[in-house]
């Protein structure tokens, strides 16, 4: 904010806020570090350029949905509709991308379904104060309704170029990542952004310091549909096609690498690092288990266990001390 | 006019008239009322009987659920251990005891355990109760595959025949195990000092622990519950449904939520009763029977009972103004 200082002091105080506010995680990076050795070690290939390519895709879509939960739980609220919007943006991706609207009018049409959704969910929850759970529990049977109306089963197709653009042998995925997290550093020096974590941390306050609470929460809800139907478009373009219960998963690996990531369920504690950090982690997870041979079922085990030890570890040494 | 409304009665009739309970009933008496005259067949003794026993399975997870959300957490575990429950008692049945009653109490000895390690997580490890239970039910999910495989088992067990077949006095044995854990429920909810506890955690733990509540073992004794209800809530579904699978207590989960705020509880905690969340289950399985009624696409059939959920959330659900 300009009112606080002249900006050669807030230039000053920048860097050394940046890094405490990575305590926190500090833990997780060296973890999230000794994982991506361990899949250099066991794929060589990482180092490669079609290898980093193939790593960053299939990371993506998990970091996408981390940030679209990440913005919702900094405010306070969450989704239990993740999945379903990942769904429901990559079946209309693989419909109307083929059609007479083509790519232009697909991606526009994804977009504008994620911030349309998104704000409707965060004005029923704001507007009408309905618990966010909840809402966002039924809002994912509408939601996946509405994707099993689109494409009844698996089908549609992308575009052969769009999917060797985003899931070919080039790094677009790494490429889009960085804008996007660029894109959220911009939005947090907007009003509406630092009204975020106020927001969250405290809205009773916020409101009474003239903070644009209830703007921000439906913000973020629009932005995070946004996200949510992103990841579906590239999960589309991935396969190929379109499929209308693809996102299931997505929903509890969001919260999953959100909550990894340091991201507190009451509002206005964690930083978005620490949620993409907590997707990289998971998303690690999953490929190291592959290459270890561990059977998917296994992987169910292994995957319930070491998301318990995460969250549970660092919270364990702080009740010690 | 309004002369009733001072008497002593008549603010207790009020009382009543408002609370969130009688809303919910008020409710589902209207749904089926409407039902039965559009749809012939519907107000039927033995339709609406069905429909009791089919929300008798929603009730017993509802029931842990309620505890769970009344002491300020969730258990989204329950549909895990329903599946645990209904795939590994067939698994269990002994020859040696003739009326299966062993094999039953073991399994709901197994699911209390599952409760309780979810309770110590989020007790002594301090993790979220989202996170301990999600995991809990990865977890699970992972396990019940390695034992049972991906086929189905049949129930032999003659206890659990009974409970999903038997009518005694024209009463589905369903209902009434459900009656029971229903008047032991609301009788710990609103008659115990560990009711009390709960509604105190609930609201406010930190004032709560620092009022001498022991918060651990409260914590520990609701996670337990709430395993406990939904083992019987899989013994119960296996002895309906008479063959356990993978997968058998999926729609619990979304279901024991609803019916637990569709009954008036606070998903914030510290608020609610059992009571609400009789007639939650019984709202929950009308609508799925309405929308089986209407006989539309699965998709549409998502969506109305989306929408439906949401639209009973604005009569029930809704918060206290921020401000």
């Amino acid at each position: 904010m300009s009112t606080v200082g002249s900006s050669r002091q807030t230039g000053a105080l920048y860097w050394p806020v940046q890094l405490r506010r990575n305590v926190g995680v500090r833990g997780l990076f060296a973890v999230v570090m000794a994982f991506v050795v361990a899949y250099g070690v066991l794929f060589p290939g990482l180092l490669t350029g079609s290898g980093f390519a193939k790593f960053t895709q299939s990371w993506f879509p998990l970091a996408l949905v981390a940030m679209a939960q990440a913005i919702l739980m900094l405010t306070g609220g969450i989704s239990l509709a993740i999945g379903a919007m990942v769904s429901l943006g990559a079946v209309i991706a693989a419909t109307i991308m083929t059609g007479p609207l083509g790519v232009a009018g697909g991606a526009a049409a994804v977009a504008l379904t994620g911030l349309g959704i998104g704000a409707a969910t965060g004005l029923i929850v704001v507007k009408l104060r309905l618990p966010a759970i909840v809402v966002t529990l039924a809002g994912s049977f509408i939601i996946g309704g509405a994707a099993l109306l689109i494409l009844p089963r698996p089908g549609g197709a992308i575009p052969e170029w769009l999917s060797d653009l985003l899931a070919g042998n080039t790094p677009a995925a790494f490429v889009l990542l960085v804008l996007i997290v660029l894109l959220w550093k911009l939005y947090l020096a907007t009003p509406l952004g630092l009204s975020l974590y106020a927001a969250g941390e405290n809205p009773v306050g916020a409101y009474r310091s003239g903070v644009p609470v209830d703007g921000a929460r439906i913000a973020a809800y629009a932005i995070s549909g946004l996200l949510c139907t992103g990841a579906g478009l590239f999960v589309a373009a991935q396969t190929g096609s379109g499929d209308p219960v693809i996102g299931t998963a997505f929903t509890l690996n969001s919260i999953a690498a959100a909550v990894l990531g340091g991201i507190g369920f009451l509002g206005g504690q964690g930083t978005m690092r620490g949620a993409l950090a907590g997707s990289l982690l998971l998303s690690l997870m999953i490929s190291v288990m592959f290459f270890l041979g561990f059977t998917p079922v296994a992987q169910y085990v292994a995957q319930g266990l070491i998301i318990i030890g995460a969250v549970a570890i660092p919270q364990f040494r702080k009740v010690q001390q | 006019m309004t002369a009733w409304k001072e008497t002593v009665g008549g603010r207790r009739a009020l009382t009543i008239l408002r609370s969130r309970p009688f809303l919910t009933v008020a409710i589902v008496a209207g749904v089926w009322i409407a039902a039965s005259f559009a749809s012939r067949g519907f107000g039927a003794y033995g339709h609406l009987r069905y429909l009791v026993e089919l929300a008798a399975v929603i009730g017993l997870v509802a029931a842990g659920q309620t505890f769970v959300v009344i002491a300020g957490g969730i258990d989204l575990s329950v549909a895990a251990i329903v599946t645990v429950s209904a795939v590994s008692l067939p698994l269990l049945s002994w020859q040696a005891d003739p009326t299966g009653l062993t094999a039953v109490l073991a399994v709901l000895a197994l699911t209390t355990t599952i409760g309780l390690v979810n309770g110590l997580g989020v007790a002594l490890l301090r993790v979220h109760p989202m996170i301990m239970t999600l995991a809990m039910a990865t977890f699970l999910q992972g396990l019940l595959i390695i034992i049972a495989g991906g086929s189905a088992v049949t129930a032999e067990n003659p206890l659990v025949r009974w409970l999903g077949n038997a009518r005694p006095a024209g009463i589905p044995a369903g209902v009434l195990l459900w009656l029971a854990v229903s008047v032991i429920v609301l009788t710990a909810m609103h008659a115990t000092s560990f009711g009390a506890r709960l509604f105190a955690m609930g609201a406010n733990p930190l004032a709560a622990a620092l009022s001498g509540v022991p918060v651990a073992s409260t914590t520990l004794a609701v996670y337990g519950i709430s395993g406990f209800t939904s083992g019987l809530a899989g013994v119960l579904v296996l002895g309906m449904n008479g063959q356990g699978y993978v997968g058998i207590g999926d729609p619990y989960l979304l279901a024991s939520i609803a019916a637990v705020v569709l009954g008036g509880t606070s998903i914030l905690g510290g608020l609610g009763t059992y009571a609400g969340t009789i007639p939650g289950a019984i709202l929950l399985v009308t609508i799925t029977a309405l929308i089986t009624v209407v006989n539309a696409s699965p998709g549409w059939r998502s969506i109305l009972f989306g929408s439906l959920i949401l639209g009973l959330l604005l009569l029930s659900g809704r918060e206290q103004a921020r401000r």
